[in-house]
């Protein structure tokens, strides 16, 4: 029940906060202000091969483990959470295809993901299944070698951008225990198009927008998984990446907290650096406590994703609520800290308090995810 | 064709603060490849990639200097590998003993062509360090180089000289600083740092190498001189021409 940080998790560290530092974060804020999709944080990204970790080395990828992808995301959000949506969303699409898939889809896919050549994306919600994703109603129907999808698909991050996704659709609507299937789209299958990208107050540097799919037909060799065995894969897959969510909050969190200390020790009031009153210690300390007791508790979560252990559903949604409670209260604070500044788009607080709020919601809301804890109470006893 | 690069592996001058009164704090300024000799590693990559070669880093440093993070983190900026004499013993050396074990580090690599260092180095900044290991090998040393080409006999090297650049031709072998600015120091990527692990280094010990042993000490400091100010107010709807016309008249633009 334990694990460290070693050497090699440091220095990784030290290396991905060197290039997101240097390359990401002159970016960031001119990311979110232009509300598209991050292109030049995108191609920087699988430039320096950090777009997709975590994929193993036999289909071409870094091979590194969850706690390492997790502190790869963890740096990139620090400085800019648009940008490591790219890392979560790989981390979506990757997931199924290494726990569910066939060999052949793993080979077919994952080497292209890992050499930056293709993006993954997850279409899981429908504007009337969000935190109920078993209410959906998005069609696929056999029809002899191939399979037919038709619905529309919500909130699909990088939609538009993305290669291939992650699609969830009924198969067997009769069927209580076993309706939906998890396919692999391709962007340019027939049939699929995109809505208006969504204007969102955060993570403006990643796009988000509806996946339609008429009359979309693909081969039924697409199937991921066994059939009927969707929500199962949904639910299996969001256990390994909340953590990813988990390590996006701590990144923003400790970005946030990173201002807040340096501006208390320049600004000055009452003829003394802010950071002298005991009141701002406080707030400061509170700060650090959270975002550290959210780390660890994210390469828990991590560390129990490599090892597939009994209790990852509980650690994997403890880690994303408490983690994105924290980057909340700590983006939050740090807005406070830095009083009208932080307030204004000068800092980096008002746009990191603005990402953090997404990691409370999507992956499943905080509510949802304690729900899942508190169903676990129930039942790891027994 | 084997270029070395001499890098030293210390506090990063980026994470000290200056105090008010001048005082260095140095607290938690964390132990890396210097930012400048970064530099040199990569001017290094782009010169063996022209040229087709291998570069090799060579370093003396205290005990952090050795240990696996210190050599991984070398490596990853793009050495093939290293040679590392790391011992505590080395802190209190002065540029000159550090000169010296540099050079017999270079003397264990076969086939040497280039020595390469960064812009700064521990000789607080005298620049020192590149004209000693020359010195030692008895090699021709070049300060501010930034291009650097293979030529039938030798190099062909362009360096900071006098406001501009000179080019020059020299046979042989040579020993040069890179310029802060001549390329842009990359940050290691994924495969850079996954590959810095399987890549060799080479332990050297204080007893295989022989430093000068030259000793001085510094035992005075003072402040430079401050400069006369004009001390010269511009006020009013003119000022900002007569400000310009001032800077002008001064050289200043």
């Amino acid at each position: 029940m334990s694990f460290h940080i070693s050497e090699d998790q440091e220095l990784l560290r030290d290396f991905v906060r060197e290039f997101a530092t240097s390359t990401l974060q002159p970016n960031a804020a001119a990311v979110d202000e232009k509300g598209e999709f991050a292109q030049i944080q995108y191609e920087a990204l699988i430039e320096a091969g950090f777009a997709a970790p975590g994929i193993p080395e036999e289909y071409g990828g870094d091979g590194l483990d969850a706690v390492s992808a997790a502190i790869v995301i963890e740096e990139i959000a620090r400085v800019c959470a648009s940008s490591s949506i790219v890392l979560s969303s790989n981390k979506l699409g990757m997931t199924p295809l290494l726990h569910y898939g066939t060999e052949e889809q793993r080979q077919r896919y994952l080497p292209e993901v890992a050499r930056g050549e293709a993006l993954f994306g997850y279409a899981l919600s429908e504007s009337e299944a969000g935190s109920d994703p078993g209410g959906m109603t998005c069609r696929a129907q056999q029809d002899g070698g191939h399979y037919v999808l038709d619905g529309v698909k919500a909130w699909v991050t990088s939609a538009g951008v993305a290669k291939y996704f992650i699609v969830f659709a009924n198969t067997d609507p009769e069927d209580p225990r076993h309706r939906i299937s998890a396919f692999m789209v391709h962007a340019d299958d027939p049939g699929v198009s995109y809505g208006a990208p969504e204007h969102k107050m955060g993570m403006r540097g990643s796009v988000t927008r509806e996946m339609i799919l008429d009359n979309c037909r693909i081969p039924a060799d697409r199937l991921v998984g066994k059939r009927g065995h969707g929500l199962g894969l949904a639910l299996g897959t969001l256990d390994h990446t909340r953590i990813s969510i988990a390590a996006q909050a701590v990144g923003i969190a400790q970005g946030a907290l990173d201002v807040a200390v340096g501006y208390v020790q320049e600004r000055k009031q009452f003829d003394q650096p802010l950071a002298a009153f005991q009141g701002v210690q406080f707030m400061l300390a509170d700060m650090a406590m959270r975002t550290e007791a959210a780390r660890q508790m994210t390469y828990a979560a991590a560390d129990r994703s490599i090892r597939k252990a009994g209790d990852l559903t509980f650690f994997g949604a403890a880690a994303k609520c408490l983690a994105s409670d924290t980057a909340m209260a700590v983006t939050t604070d740090a807005v406070q800290l830095l009083g009208g500044m932080g307030y204004s788009k000068d800092f980096p607080v008002e746009r990191m308090m603005r990402d953090a709020k997404v990691t409370q919601i999507y992956e499943g809301t905080n509510q949802i995810q304690r729900i899942v804890i508190a169903r676990q109470l129930f039942t790891r006893g027994k | 064709m084997t270029i070395v690069v001499a890098y030293k592996y210390a506090a990063n001058s980026q994470d000290a603060s200056v105090a008010p009164d001048g005082h260095v704090d140095w607290s938690r300024a964390k132990e890396a490849v210097s930012e400048y000799d970064s530099v040199a590693i990569q001017f290094a990559r782009h010169a063996a990639a022209a040229a087709g070669g291998d570069v090799v880093g060579v370093t003396v440093g205290g005990a952090a200097a050795g240990t696996p993070n210190a050599r991984k983190g070398a490596l990853a900026r793009g050495l093939d590998r290293a040679l590392v004499l790391a011992d505590d013993a080395t802190s209190g050396w002065n540029a000159t003993a550090t000169g010296s074990a540099l050079a017999h580090l270079v003397e264990r690599i076969d086939g040497v062509d280039c020595v390469m260092t960064g812009d700064a180095s521990v000789d607080e900044g005298a620049q020192m360090i590149p004209a000693l290991i020359a010195g030692h090998l008895g090699w021709p040393c070049f300060l501010e180089v930034r291009a650097i080409d293979r030529t039938a006999d030798g190099w062909r090297l362009v360096q900071d000289h006098q406001g501009g650049t000179r080019t020059v031709d020299v046979a042989g072998h040579v020993v040069i600083s890179v310029a802060t600015d001549a390329v842009e120091a990359k940050s290691p990527g994924m495969k850079d740092i996954l590959a810095a692990g399987k890549k060799p280094s080479e332990d050297v010990a204080l007893a295989e190498v022989q430093p000068a042993d030259v000793t001085w000490d510094v035992v005075g400091r003072a402040p430079a001189p401050t400069q006369a100010r004009r001390r010269e107010l511009f006020d009013g709807a003119d000022a900002p021409a007569e400000l310009a016309a001032a800077l002008k008249t001064t050289g200043v633009l």
